[in-house]
């Protein structure tokens, strides 16, 4: 224990300030992607109550659609339309692709079980979940796909402006993908709370998510708000798969795996069922694995944020954001 | 609701608890299978190989290629002897946890018609399964098991695999650390050196290694740690000291090596990269002009590997290699004990055959020729390890992406 906390001493001061910028930086973007991802868990908890283990895995099928449209158009090292719309097609199509799978998981995967004990819409969950895994491992045959992001609108096989520097900060860059990735989460993150607190569907979400048939009693479609729902989530996963593919310049049949446990993890200390906590333990998750990979050590980092998860439960259970259920006797 | 949670999770793992301790999922082997091993079996036309390896789960992209080759053996031997071999598939979804290593070791122990075994892929895997195995007789010929002790005992610790019951096609951990750490100290003389394991058995074994070796000639690495599924190295990276000359990553998955280059490239910073067979991808693992690997001395040119390629989208898949040989290896030992036999043969004849299997640098593919050692060799060999020239090669990745063989 003593030599652990010696090496962490040692590499703070090695790192110095530039090194932790750089960590935080690292956490705030993947913390983002977190973020995106936990909305979905939260949106469809909040609703359902169902953890849909498969959200992970809708994240994972966006990034190949961004993938596929990037190929359509000739690839990143050659593309045959201009940087910025082929990024906006690459986030449409995979925000509306991922966006459709949800309607359908959730049309018939879990709405056939609405009225089945609870148990059964998570074992479909599961099942979902392996189902898309093993669907892309076979489509794929196990490989990796490289988004080339790094050349992407670069010339001879150089980086691509996505990783020109924005501004600099203690002579650590902050590059263009890494301000896209946050401005972009950030926006789709505002997007969302207007549309949960400001228009009729977020109302209808709202009703919905506190008694469903009451909210069915007073003529709201539920079944339909439902749909909007795991919509709505989807596309958020399916804007992080794109996000991740540009900045992490990869994608991988089973990358919604971990990304959908930390996103869970996330959901569950900002306070299943909160949007705002989910935003922020997003985030807080990414910076606490961002510096326990760099001052603890890459061994270390899931056992610290799967650590953060138990203490959250006991010290916390509703987590961060979350109210105590007033439970009717 | 929770409540139902915890009696599902509860039920999981008492059913995991269940099938680790009952005979599918124990390594202690049922008494029918010493039966099993001695059984004489009937030749006939075709006779069965398993192959252990990793068609699903996070570590598919390494079975895929073993996969590949291992059938292309298959079809290559068809093709030219009247005694055809079947595979039958097994999946370890190595990397998983538990795997099922030990399920697919009973499953294929209780196939009476089966005579050999090509895998387990990890070296994890053929720890927990060969008792099933020697139990059951079976002979396992693995082309990516490569931890120096399954074949070679440590002091006061006897070998992990009984001797006669594995064979691998690969050189183990303790040649290719040996080969890397003397390359990158005494050829590129290079003082700091970083070095990133996958946390996966084959990788810390080998990371130890090269760490040691290059202790032993005063340079001391720094260390960090990654997950096979993990893909966001920008933290890891800001963990390398800025004088890194070279990074080192003994990784099972050339894309993710490929992502780490290009990530720590877009952060800065030029430290050379070197992989390990693992990463040995060519058209997959290309930090063009920086970059090395420690690989099998594949002849490139030979009409095998072409034609292999053209049917499998260009690509060499490289990291198969050694299963194609595997498969040959059982094919070849199988093929002698039925004909000692007259027609007819025992899992513990094909297991002595595998003993006495020779094969030529051109037949076996992996530029050196296939003989197992009956003794201990060097300070890391054993029997069960190849013999003869087995070793790895040194490849420099050049401006092109091309493969160009330097030590």
């Amino acid at each position: 224990m003593h030599l652990l906390l010696f090496n962490i001493v040692d590499q703070i001061r090695s790192l110095g300030w530039g090194g932790a910028f750089e960590l935080l930086r690292n956490g705030i973007v993947l913390g983002s992607l977190y973020s995106l991802i936990a909305l979905g868990y939260t949106m469809i908890y909040g609703i359902l109550k169902l953890l849909n283990f498969a959200h992970g895995d809708v994240y994972m099928v966006g990034a190949f659609l961004g993938f596929g449209v990037l190929t359509a158009f000739g690839g990143a090292l050659n593309p045959g339309i201009g940087l910025v719309p082929l990024i906006l097609i690459m986030f449409a199509v995979a925000m509306l692709g991922s966006g459709v799978l949800g309607v359908a998981i959730e049309r018939f995967a879990y709405r056939p079980l609405r009225n089945a004990p609870r148990i059964a819409p998570l074992i479909a969950a599961l099942g979902v979940s392996f189902f898309l895994e093993n669907s892309a491992q076979l489509m794929t045959n196990g490989f990796q796909y490289n988004y080339d992001a790094f050349q992407l609108g670069g010339k001879n096989g150089n980086f691509g402006p996505l990783f020109d520097p924005v501004f600099t900060v203690a002579g650590n860059p902050v590059t263009v993908v890494q301000v896209l990735v946050v401005g972009s989460a950030v926006t789709l993150m505002a997007a969302l709370i207007f549309v949960v607190s400001r228009t009729r569907l977020g109302k209808a979400m709202r009703a919905t998510a506190f008694d469903q048939e009451a909210a069915s009693m007073m003529g709201i479609d539920t079944d339909r708000v439902i749909s909007s729902t795991f919509f709505i989530a989807s596309v958020l996963a399916g804007a992080a798969g794109v996000m991740y593919g540009l900045y992490i310049g990869t994608t991988f049949y089973f990358m919604g795996f971990l990304a959908g446990l930390k996103a869970f993890t996330a959901a569950v200390v900002g306070g299943i069922g909160s949007i705002v906590g989910a935003m922020v333990a997003g985030v807080l998750v990414g910076l606490v694995e961002s510096f326990a990979i760099g001052y603890v050590g890459g061994q270390w980092s899931d056992i610290v944020v799967f650590g953060i998860l138990i203490l959250f439960m006991i010290l916390r259970p509703t987590g961060l954001f979350g109210a105590q259920a007033i439970q009717k006797v | 609701m929770l409540k139902k949670v915890g009696a599902v999770a509860a039920f999981a793992a008492l059913a995991s608890v269940l099938v680790a301790t009952t005979a599918w999922g124990s390594a202690k082997a049922p008494r029918h299978l010493s039966a099993v091993a001695a059984k004489t079996i009937k030749c006939g036309k075709t006779v069965t190989i398993g192959i252990a390896y990793p068609a699903t789960g996070p570590a598919a992209s390494l079975g895929a290629p073993q996969f590949d080759w291992a059938s292309y053996a298959k079809k290559r031997w068809n093709h030219g002897h009247k005694l055809k071999i079947k595979l039958v598939v097994g999946d370890t979804q190595l990397g998983n946890s538990p795997g099922l290593a030990v399920p697919v070791a009973h499953s294929f122990a209780s196939k009476s018609k089966m005579l050999a075994v090509v895998g387990p892929a990890g070296s994890q895997e053929v720890q927990d399964s060969i008792a099933v195995y020697r139990k059951a007789g079976l002979v396992a010929v693995s082309g990516s098991a490569t931890r120096i002790f399954l074949t070679r005992s440590k002091p006061g610790n006897k070998r992990e695999t009984p001797k006669g019951y594995f064979f691998r096609t690969v050189p183990n951990d303790g040649q290719q650390g040996d080969r890397v750490a003397a390359w990158i100290s005494g050829k590129l003389k290079f003082k700091h050196v970083y070095i990133i394991d996958d946390e996966e058995a084959y990788s810390q074994g080998l990371a130890d290694q090269v760490a040691a070796d290059l202790k032993k000639v005063g340079v001391t690495a720094g260390r960090n740690h990654i997950s096979q599924q993990q893909q966001d190295f920008s933290s890891v990276i800001t963990a390398i000291p800025s004088n890194t000359q070279i990074v080192y990553i003994p990784w099972q998955l050339p894309g993710q090596a490929q992502t780490f280059y290009n990530q720590l490239r877009a952060a800065g910073k030029h430290a050379k990269i070197m992989g390990s067979d693992g990463t040995d991808a060519p058209g997959t693992f290309q930090p063009n002009g920086n970059g090395y690997v420690s690989g099998f001395p594949v002849d490139f040119t030979s009409p095998v590997l072409k034609s292999f390629m053209k049917a499998h989208n260009h690509q060499p898949e490289t990291f198969g290699i050694p299963s194609y040989t595997a498969t040959l290896v059982a094919a070849t030992a199988i093929q002698k004990a039925c004909k000692a036999g007259h027609g007819k043969t025992t899992r513990t004849a094909v297991r002595k055959q595998v003993q006495k299997v020779k094969l030529s640098a051109a037949a076996g593919l992996l530029g050196f020729g296939i003989q197992f050692l009956n003794s201990n060799k060097s300070t890391f060999q054993g029997p069960g390890d190849m013999g003869g020239a087995a070793n790895f090669a040194v490849y420099q990745i050049t401006g092109s992406g091309t493969y160009k063989r330097v030590g």
